[in-house]
């Protein structure tokens, strides 16, 4: 796997304008590719990190009772994780992802500090809806 | 598409949407504001927002907006809902992801003249001791046996280590502790997350800032707060950090499922909430308060800081550096209250979500040496524009479960105020202004930019003419310090 920086403009997505905290509208052709645009998505919302050549791998499983529920609680849990772990993701390998439940490999480099502003992915209107070329939703970050 | 005719205009300053406007709703929407103020709230999905919040089972009188009222998640910014106990319900997103955010101020004898020329040392120093950041860790390490005790006694613990004085606590809602928390509903996570964030800022719209008591307007309370013309003044605006959001993320996502099973539908899945008697309920009010009492620990241990700070800089320069504390207020929080509705005393489930607890005169929730003037109210404004100490008033107990404002609130979205301005320029300008600032990045500061925000005055000027809080004193910066 290639570990460079991954910081590419996130296809996929694309910031949408929100008074007091941050939104984005992610799509995917599935809900494994919601799910990963999504967390790319949010983690660019905080721009490029800073330089750091300490790699680090980490496998979480996150589930929910629905597919939006799935993606409110595994964006939250890549903010825990960065945020006590003060590291930054930049690739996202999901894997085994139904409506409930996924599994998923976080690549990326441990900081000094934690460079992320988002507190929280809330529900805020959130609904995964179906469209011509596979998912759509768009999700309300608190900051 | 919602415009002004959907509103009755039931005084100067007091809007409502009928109960009639949506089927939905079980109570009518009220807003304080000026026309102004009233068009801006229009301009996003703010009054929409205000609406949802009047579906929530077992609300009483009114959803009720504040003027500094902006679009926000479930419910708007500026938001206040009561629910009557039992059966009313407790809604995680009512009280939002920061829990007990609120502001602490702190007053000193000594003018800003004679601070002025350490001022920079002063910032600096700051800056150094009083971590910023979202993820930023404290001076304390804890263990989960001293976190579980932080979750108990909030400023009650900072008493007990030496980093708080008997009246700070006596100058704190609720004394600096809620009562009712239990960490054992409290999540691996968020204890994970808060466990070595005490004593620090955080980002967004937290800051610290020291200020020039600029105007006041009655000498005689102002006097009883310790608050005097030109005098220094600190202002610490923080919350419960990592371990609040994380309490509310918790709760707001098992919710989802628990609000179905008790039957409950509502318009936006951010509202979601359960009976305040259920297990589920109480289980988050207790979390909730754990998380409260965290953030009053936060802000005690910033002040103690603050202290620090000033001696370090100032011990054998200037006689009188000390800081007395005004007063801390909440402004993200359900609070069980009692309040008289149409002539009976109920309990309330009051969620002030960016709002601030006003209480007038005479109220048993208020130190004795306060009880005859009220409640102090902290409004901090935009970065670089004035912030206000207001007090309560009979007429907030009476229309607005005891609430005011809580700030200048958004108008203009980060995004757009990051493409407007320039991080680096705002600095210079603030500076040119006589107004230092210390921030950890220039795009945080961009987004607080004085024109993303309403005018504070206005604002205050609103609520006053409302007659739901007075106005004590205005403070003008001098030096602030950002996430």
């Amino acid at each position: 796997m290639d570990l460079q920086r991954n910081l590419r403009p996130v296809m996929g997505s694309e910031e949408v304008e929100h008074t007091a905290d941050r939104a984005f509208r992610v799509r995917g052709r599935d809900l494994a590719e919601l799910l990963e645009n999504a967390a790319h998505a949010m983690v660019a919302l905080d721009g490029e990190p800073p330089d750091s050549e300490r790699f680090i791998r980490r496998v979480v499983e996150v589930g929910g009772s629905d597919r939006e529920t799935l993606l409110v609680n595994w964006l939250n849990e890549i903010l825990y994780l960065e945020q006590t772990h003060r590291e930054f993701y930049d690739h996202f390998l999901l894997s085994n992802v139904t409506e409930n439940h996924l599994r998923a490999q976080l690549y990326g480099r441990q900081l000094n500090r934690s460079v992320t502003s988002v507190k929280a992915a809330t529900f805020h209107n959130l609904e995964v809806r179906g469209t011509s070329e596979g998912l759509e939703a768009t999700v309300v970050v608190d900051v | 598409m919602l415009s002004q005719d959907n509103f009755v205009r039931l005084s100067e300053f007091v809007w409502e949407i009928p109960r009639t406007y949506r089927d939905d709703m079980r109570v009518p929407a009220r807003l304080y504001a000026d026309e102004e103020l009233l068009n801006a709230a229009l301009s996003d999905n703010s009054i929409v927002q205000l609406i949802n919040t009047s579906t929530l089972p077992g609300i009483v009188q009114h959803a009720i907006a504040m003027p500094d009222i902006h679009q926000g998640y479930g419910f708007p910014i500026g938001g206040v809902v009561a629910t009557r106990l039992p059966p009313g319900v407790i809604s995680p997103g009512g009280v939002g992801y920061d829990i007990n955010c609120g502001v602490r101020l702190l007053a000193s004898r000594t003018t800003v003249e004679e601070i002025r020329p350490f001022l920079e040392e002063i910032a600096v120093a700051l800056y150094a001791n009083c971590p910023s950041g979202v993820g930023a860790r404290g001076c304390l390490l804890l263990t989960t046996t001293e976190l579980d005790e932080v979750l108990h006694a909030g400023s009650r613990w900072m008493l007990g280590r030496g980093y708080a004085r008997k009246e700070d606590l006596d100058r704190t809602e609720e004394f600096g502790r809620i009562s009712g928390a239990n960490a054992s509903y409290v999540s691996q996570h968020a204890h994970e997350r808060g466990r070595n964030q005490l004593g620090t800022l955080g980002a967004g719209n937290h800051f610290i800032e020291i200020d020039r008591v600029a105007e006041v307007y009655d000498q005689t309370i102002a006097a009883r707060l310790g608050i005097y013309p030109d005098n220094v003044a600190v202002q610490i605006h923080c919350g419960s950090r990592g371990l609040g959001h994380q309490i509310c993320e918790d709760y707001v996502s098992r919710f989802q499922k628990t609000a179905h099973d008790y039957g409950i539908t509502l318009p936006d899945r951010e509202l979601v909430c359960v009976p305040f008697d259920s297990q589920e309920g109480q289980e988050y009010f207790r979390a909730m308060a754990c998380a409260a009492n965290f953030a009053f620990a936060n802000r005690q241990l910033l002040a103690h800081s603050i202290r620090q700070s000033f001696e370090q800089v100032l011990a054998g320069r200037i006689k009188d550096f000390d800081l007395c504390q005004v007063y801390d207020v909440a402004h993200n929080m359900a609070k069980i209250e009692e309040h008289e509705i149409d002539g009976q005393r109920l309990q309330l489930c009051v969620h002030r979500k960016g709002a601030t607890r006003a209480f007038g005169p005479k109220s048993a929730a208020l130190p004795a040496d306060l009880q005859d003037i009220g409640q102090p109210v902290l409004i901090p404004g935009s970065m670089g524009t004035a912030s206000y100490v207001l007090i309560g008033t009979s007429k907030a107990m009476q229309q607005t479960f005891g609430s005011t404002c809580h700030g200048a609130g958004r108008v203009m979205s980060r995004a757009k105020a990051k493409r407007m301005v320039r991080g680096a320029e705002l600095r210079q300008q603030l500076k040119s202004r006589g107004i230092l600032i210390c921030a950890g990045s220039m795009s945080g500061l961009a987004e607080e930019a004085p024109a993303a925000y309403k005018d504070v005055s206005q604002v205050v000027e609103v609520v006053v003419r409302a007659g739901i809080a007075n106005r004590i004193a205005r403070l003008e910066p001098v030096a602030v310090i950002k996430g």
